[in-house]
């Protein structure tokens, strides 16, 4: 089937429709409701510890060390997808293609986790030294 | 192809060799492994093989790539003085591993049967080049030198990348043979445009890898702030691995419409050519000088890779080898010199300078120099013009008159600029005190001064071999 | 399974044309973004669009020839963006903690 741009128009209405009607009711509740402004109010935690400094300060270099390990595993996983897709359908038809695949899966996995290794005793991980 | 996963567990046994207290075995280790990692890849000599459902294939081309390769990778380490390993706080361990893990992108650059190898070879060598070109941390060259080699470098993926996608879209192949085939009927009839962009594109994506004009802006700068050594093993390792696939790519996959890129790559080598040895004249600093004599190379082996007569290969390992053999030699000599300096509390920048009265206490040091710079600048008796020889009368052969004449113009520049050195070490007034080397370091510079001055005696001894 | 089926066939519902413009706009604005720019991780950011879009076009022509080895490809990107990703914003936190800023044009000590 193939569709027409003119197809499309209703989902553009609603988008109007949903953005104009946020639109309306902010600048209804910000013009209707009453504004008393304190110092106390703006502040950024108006009851709780009293805020220090700016937001942006620099931290520790470790977060940085830390996110950037997570992301190189993480993405390793998508290789694992397509191989868990042809696995079963290799299991049911054939054990010999089935094992090979599994052994395969078995090297990946000890070289990441032989990275991992490096990684702890590098001491990355360790987070107060 | 057994070395690409020999080099690869090498490299992580490096990474944990680094624990131990000791870390003096790692250099001798390394170039253990890279010796073991040589006689696995000669072990697939006359043999045709292909690979891990039909990714990698080796044959005699691809063994003896990856065997200049892998000498070069062999030379560099055995310069490299341990990086530091009876100090606190480097990472020796780390460094000859990454470049281990860089020789297994570069073999995997030279065996490719798939585009995606290609990629994944490519990704391999470049990333691990980032990382050892800002290895000098507190220094700010080596910083700026990481980061732009960097950007460009992953914008020039980009570009191959699209190129490679357009390919694909066109054939529905990632196998070179495959592309070569649908490339031929293609050629005949009327062939989709996505086609002809595509290949543009990945040319021009290796062209940026190899640093060839006018996409070789970064080439300068990185040269320049990454360390010497690291310089030495960028300007031989990726350049001979870069040709490599740029040769298998437009002697196999594309040469059914040679038309498209024939005509763009004849100019880009005259501008390579002209650029880099111009250029190269008007530089104070050695390196700097190296980085644009790499240019101007780039451009003497592109003028062999355009176009495939039958002993092209040949020449374009032979030249390879030759370049990098004596590039190694002319960076160690650097290397070795600068530290002196440096050590003697004395303000080093790298220029030419620095080789003033080399010849007077070292004239070891002085010849070996001497040597390398013969066999750059192409004179007789040394590899470097066989080297240039072979490719000349290749280009010669196929009648190209134009760019033939433009590079032998340009080697004469060439003779200028590299005999620039040569006078600062022997003519000019200087002081450099006599220099200690250390044995291997010894062995390595008079094995490579050998090696330039028996090849240039008897260039048949290699060239008949590839 | 029977819904994996059917994704080649609703990326079909668009024209083949529709994404090879879509991705080589994506690809020249990224391309655009790279050369101005002078913040080092929006150039960085430049870079992944041009890798996106090289994936969505793999995706694209991939799912139109029913051959499964173009989304291979886009995984094989992705895995070394990330590597890529990793590599270079640790280039990136190097030369902030030197310099403590990521603007390009600061970094001139190499000219020729």
């Amino acid at each position: 089937m193939q569709y027409q741009p003119s197809d499309y128009l209703p989902i553009i209405v609603q988008l109007i429709a949903a953005i104009g009607f946020i639109v309306a009711t902010m600048i209804a509740t910000h013009s209707l409701g009453p504004k008393r402004n304190t110092k106390l109010k703006n502040e950024v935690f108006e009851c709780g510890i009293e805020s220090v400094g700016d937001a942006r300060t620099p931290i520790s270099v470790k977060y940085f060390l830390v996110a950037i390990l997570f992301v190189l595993f993480d993405v390793e996983v998508i290789f694992m997808y397509p191989w868990a897709v042809n696995f079963i359908h290799w299991v049911n038809t054939s054990a010999a293609v089935a094992k090979e695949m599994f052994l395969e899966m078995l090297v990946f996995m000890a070289l990441l986790l032989t990275g991992f290794v490096y990684v702890i005793k590098k001491g990355i991980l360790h987070w107060e030294k | 192809m057994n070395s690409i996963i020999a080099l690869s567990l090498f490299g992580i046994a490096n990474l944990f060799l680094g624990f131990l207290n000791n870390r003096k075995i790692l250099l001798p280790a390394t170039l253990a492994f890279v010796l073991v990692a040589l006689g696995l890849n000669l072990a697939d000599w006359n043999q045709e093989y292909l690979w891990f459902n039909n990714m990698l294939r080796t044959n005699n081309l691809s063994v003896n790539f990856a065997s200049v390769i892998l000498v070069a990778t062999f030379l560099v380490v055995a310069v490299s003085r341990g990086f530091g390993d009876d100090e606190e706080h480097t990472h020796p361990a780390e460094y000859y591993a990454i470049m281990l893990f860089s020789v297994v992108g570069a073999i995997m650059m030279v065996t490719f049967e798939n585009l995606i190898m290609l990629f994944v070879g490519l990704e391999i060598l470049s990333v691990s080049m980032y990382i050892l070109t800002g290895t000098d941390k507190r220094n700010l060259r080596s910083n700026e030198a990481a980061l732009k080699y960097f950007l460009m470098g992953a914008f020039a993926t980009g570009i191959l990348l699209f190129g490679i996608a357009l390919i694909y879209g066109a054939t529905g192949s990632f196998n070179i043979h495959g592309i070569e085939a649908l490339v031929l009927t293609a050629a005949g009839g009327s062939a989709p445009a996505l086609l002809y962009i595509g290949i543009v594109m990945v040319i021009i994506g290796l062209l940026f890898k190899v640093s060839a004009a006018p996409f070789h802006f970064w080439t300068p700068d990185v040269y320049e702030g990454a360390p010497a050594i690291f310089t030495a093993f960028m300007s031989t390792v990726v350049k001979t691995a870069g040709f490599a696939a740029l040769f298998r790519l437009l002697g196999g996959a594309f040469t059914g419409v040679y038309g498209t890129w024939i005509y763009i790559l004849y100019f880009l080598t005259m501008l390579t050519l002209i650029i880099g040895n111009i250029t190269a004249v008007y530089q104070q600093s050695f390196k700097r000088m190296l980085a644009y004599s790499s240019i101007s190379h780039a451009g003497y082996l592109m003028l062999t890779a355009t176009a495939k007569v039958a002993h092209t290969q040949s020449s374009i390992l032979f030249y390879s080898l030759a370049y990098s053999v004596a590039t190694i030699s002319a960076f160690a000599v650097l290397m070795v010199v600068a530290e002196t300096k440096e050590s003697n509390a004395e303000k080093t920048n790298e220029n030419f300078d620095i080789f003033n009265g080399l010849a007077k206490n070292n004239p070891l040091l002085a010849f070996v120099l001497t040597v390398s710079m013969l066999s750059l600048a192409g004179i007789p008796l040394t590899a470097g013009f066989w080297g240039k020889f072979f490719i000349f009368s290749d280009a010669f052969q196929r009648g190209i008159v134009v760019p033939l004449v433009v590079a032998v113009l340009m080697s004469a520049v060439g003779i200028y600029y590299y005999f620039k050195a040569i006078i600062s070490a022997y003519f000019k007034e200087g002081d450099v005190p006599a220099i200690e080397l250390k044995p291997i370091y010894k062995i390595t510079l008079i094995v490579t001064t050998l090696l330039t001055i028996v090849l240039g005696i008897a260039p048949d001894l290699v060239k008949s071999i590839f | 399974m029977q819904q994996m089926q059917q994704i080649p066939d609703v990326i079909k519902l668009i024209p083949l044309n529709f994404y090879v413009l879509f991705s080589s706009a994506l690809f020249c604005i990224g391309i655009v973004g790279v050369l101005t720019r002078r913040n080092a991780i929006i150039i960085f950011m430049s870079v992944e669009l041009m890798l996106n879009a090289v994936n969505l076009l793999l995706a694209a022509f991939s799912s139109y020839r029913a051959d499964p080895s173009g989304q291979i490809f886009v995984f094989f990107i992705m895995a070394v963006a990330a590597a890529e990703v990793a590599v270079g914003l640790a280039i990136i936190v190097m030369i902030y903690r030197n310099i403590q800023t990521i603007d390009v044009g600061i970094l001139n000590k190499l000219k020729w």
